[in-house]
């Protein structure tokens, strides 16, 4: 057999894979706690890519105004490009209406922009935190279904922390009467409880916890280091 | 201004040397041979009121419609060519829809006020020399009338894209005499019974016919049950309190 030969019936015969794959999962861990009068925020700044840790700070939530506070895990690309989008649809709002969006208005719009790329999706999971007349915590797919709930956890640690915020906010699995009114405070502490813990387990949470605590007031911030191992 | 007309009122969007574009100039005089229609703004909900003229007994006066709702919380008398109407209402029922299914939340007054007026200005060739949607301005001006967080509201929006929120306004053929009642009957405290009984009565003082219930349209927008067009009989009680 010629060389020619060979190429047709051979080489050209073998089948080959062509792929493309546009996502990358870059871990970490967001949760959100709503209160009678206050939202909390949490999330860690670290950024992965496998065993590799792109960043110690990398932020993924974002104060959107003085009452909404968007924490994702997923995709950082895509989180940071869904919020830089949002951002701007926020602008444009206040511009045309002279008002600062609310955070159900926000919801709407973030749940539309989602379901926009349906078939081309934000490869990232969205927590919206804030006050309207109460506290308040909005979930969403990668995709825009979204609810309102008092507390949700996002991320490569949410399996671990969700149950403990059933548990310690909801008072889920427990034989309780009365169940105590959440303050700040516990809500701050069940936040750092969660994050610590998720710390020693999730090799993709760690380094530094950004803690946002939104009121009718305004939105402040706290930080904590997290192991960085 | 018919004195000086010139080769200026000739294009829809050239400016004349004394920098007046006549053709607007000329649609908002349109709206002077429209019937009357008035608005109040009470602390309660905004009242609006339209005459219809009966040209002719065999004309059927329901047919006649000049005031049209928006939205649920929003209305909007018309005074003019109402055929121009349509384009601006449906622009107006898009916005407000679009409002809603983006955000959630209901569309301000002022908000879908804009967006008609930003339509107003869209006629002639546009810069680019696309097509433009209009040949000449609108030749209808518009009360819009609605209840958002800001409370009950009025605005009015004329062919130059212009709009501006009122107390209580009236346009059309009789709103010289209207304005001038209005201005004097009109209280900040007035309440949405008064306004429905001010605004037939200051339409009663301006139209040429026996003002009937099927020769008036009234309508009501107030945060308890939004956007509401009286009917014959609900018409019948505010006519009988005149």
């Amino acid at each position: 057999m010629n060389f020619t030969d060979f190429y047709n019936e051979t080489l050209t015969s073998v089948p080959t894979e062509r792929s493309f794959y546009p996502y990358e999962a870059n871990g970490g861990t967001a949760l959100a706690i709503a209160g009678e009068d206050f939202c909390v925020v949490a999330s860690d700044t670290r950024q992965s890519n496998g065993y590799l840790i792109n960043a110690r700070y990398a932020p993924k939530a974002f104060k959107m105004s003085e009452k909404a506070v968007l924490a994702n895990s997923g995709f950082a690309a895509d989180g940071n490009a869904l919020v830089r989008r949002l951002t701007q649809r926020m602008q444009w709002y206040k511009h045309s209406h002279e008002k600062e969006m609310s955070i159900t208005a926000l919801a709407q719009l973030l749940s539309n922009t989602l379901y926009f790329k349906r078939f081309f999706p934000f490869y990232t999971q969205v927590l919206l935190g804030g006050v309207n007349e109460n506290g308040i915590v909005y979930s969403f797919d990668p995709i825009g279904s979204y609810g309102s709930e008092n507390c949700r956890a996002v991320g490569t640690a949410a399996s671990l922390i969700q149950p403990f915020l059933d548990n310690q906010v909801e008072f889920k699995n427990v034989q309780i009467v009365e169940k105590p009114r959440l303050t700040l405070d516990r809500a701050l502490c069940i936040a750092k409880d969660a994050f610590t813990s998720a710390t020693e387990r999730d090799i993709y949470t760690g380094d530094h916890l950004e803690i946002f605590i939104i009121k009718q007031d305004g939105v402040t911030t706290e930080s904590y280091p997290l192991k960085r191992d | 201004m018919f004195l000086t007309r010139s080769e200026y009122d000739r294009g829809v969007n050239t400016f004349s040397p004394e920098g007046r574009l006549f053709q607007v100039e000329y649609a908002i005089e349109a709206i002077k041979l429209g019937s009357t229609a008035v608005g109040i703004q009470t602390s309660e909900g905004v009242v609006l009121a339209v005459e219809k003229r009966v040209t002719s007994p065999l004309l059927v006066s329901s047919s006649i419609e000049k005031i049209m709702e928006i939205d649920t919380h929003l209305g909007c008398a018309m005074s003019g060519l109402t055929a121009d109407s349509r384009t601006m209402i449906d622009h107006a029922r898009v916005e407000a829809q679009n409002h809603h299914f983006t955000y959630n939340e209901k569309i301000k007054v002022e908000s879908v006020t804009q967006a008609v007026c930003d339509l107003a200005l869209r006629f002639g060739e546009s810069a680019h020399g696309e097509e433009s949607i209009m040949s000449r301005p609108f030749g209808v001006a518009l009360l819009i009338a609605g209840v958002d967080e800001k409370g009950p509201q009025l605005y009015h929006a004329d062919p130059s894209g212009t709009f501006m929120q009122y107390d209580a306004k009236a346009i059309g053929s009789g709103s010289e005499g209207a304005q001038t009642e209005l201005q004097e009957e009109y209280d900040k405290s007035i309440s949405l019974v008064n306004a429905e009984t001010l605004s037939l009565k200051v339409l009663k003082q301006v139209m040429e016919e026996k003002l009937n219930n099927t020769n008036v349209q009234l309508a009501s927008i107030t945060p308890e049950y939004g956007f509401r067009i009286y009917s014959e009989e609900e018409l019948q009680v505010v006519i009988d309190r005149l």
